[in-house]
């Protein structure tokens, strides 16, 4: 248990920040609805519903849009999450989730539709006051391969309940490879979410819109 | 007619006073989503009559109907199948609403 909470504390000090990532799995026979658009090189949308509380299967559309060069894919993809391993503590609770999934790409530079493989992995760790995630995100086809790597650092200036509105403060920091996005574009961000519903938004250190909605039920 | 009306108030807030509270520790709750997906859960139970749900006490509540239970082996299934770790199981006569107003107050 001790190790746990080490690993998360080291985790922020590696990475000097970060905060909470929506979930892929919200619980059992429950749906999860997400649209996110990220500072002009990443729109994404997914609509998953899990049977199981460490499963869920649905599907999304990922826009990639290279403030580079101005390539781009827009990616269609069918998926499957799992809960790998959940620790329940008194006042936290940290979970390691793993993804896989396969659909297809229009990649702009040869103008067609590429078969396209998509893994990833999360490791989060939550408390009332604190959140801190980890994730990567990988995409890849004949002619292109993406990560998205996500770390996130949330503070909460107060402990919300179930019945109140939970406010979080966020630190992202995201880096792309594949020529989408040189070096690490940092967010900060304004988290909402009551019952249900959460809503973020915030800007980049380029002054780009950060924004995200999320609707389980 | 008033008077109808008036003993099936007394009749069913008398129901309601005596029904049976299951109190639960639960580790992991820490988000309203936790909650969300636990009150989601218990309230498919047939027995089941309200849940209180409270992250700043690792506590899940439930009145149960009039004469019914749930039993412990069920309600730990239930918990463990949403994801979390039940600690302890206890039946109180304390109310749904009484634990309602000393959640609000801060009382543990």
């Amino acid at each position: 248990m001790k190790r746990v909470h080490c690993l998360a504390i080291a985790g922020s000090l590696l990475f000097g920040a970060t905060s909470v990532s929506a979930k892929p799995i919200a619980f059992a026979h429950g749906a999860t609805v997400m649209a996110e658009y990220g500072a002009g090189t990443m729109k994404e949308a997914q609509v998953f519903y899990a049977p199981k509380y460490f499963l869920s299967l649905g599907a999304g559309y990922l826009e990639l849009e290279s403030d580079i060069d101005h390539r781009r894919r827009e990616i269609t993809y069918a998926r499957a999450n799992y809960l790998a391993k959940r620790w329940n503590m008194e006042s936290a609770q940290a979970n390691v989730f793993v993804w896989g999934g396969a659909g297809q790409a229009y990649v702009s530079e040869t103008n067609d539709h590429q078969f396209t493989g998509n893994a990833g992995a999360q490791f989060d760790y939550e408390t009332r006051r604190v959140y801190a995630s980890i994730k990567t995100d990988w995409y890849g086809a004949s002619d292109f391969s993406h990560r998205i790597d996500t770390l996130q650092l949330g503070l909460a200036p107060y402990e919300h309940d179930y019945d109140t509105l939970a406010t979080w403060v966020v630190v992202q920091g995201r880096r792309f490879t594949g020529e989408i996005h040189d070096g690490t574009e940092w967010a900060l961000l304004l988290r909402l979410f009551k019952g249900g519903g959460w809503i973020e938004a915030g800007v980049t250190d380029d002054g780009k819109l950060q924004a995200m909605a999320m609707v389980n039920f | 007619m008033k008077r109808t009306l008036l003993i099936s108030i007394l009749a069913l807030t008398a129901a309601v006073a005596n029904a049976d509270t299951i109190e639960m520790k639960v580790y992991g709750l820490v988000c309203g989503f936790c909650a969300q997906g636990i009150e989601k859960t218990l309230r498919k139970n047939p027995a089941t009559e309200d849940v209180v749900v409270s992250l700043e006490h690792q506590l899940v509540a439930i009145a149960t109907r009039p004469g019914q239970d749930i039993p412990d082996a069920d309600l730990t299934q239930a918990l463990t199948e949403a994801g979390y770790d039940v600690k302890a199981i206890a039946r109180t006569q304390r109310s749904i609403a009484d634990i309602r107003v000393e959640l609000k107050k801060g009382a543990k």
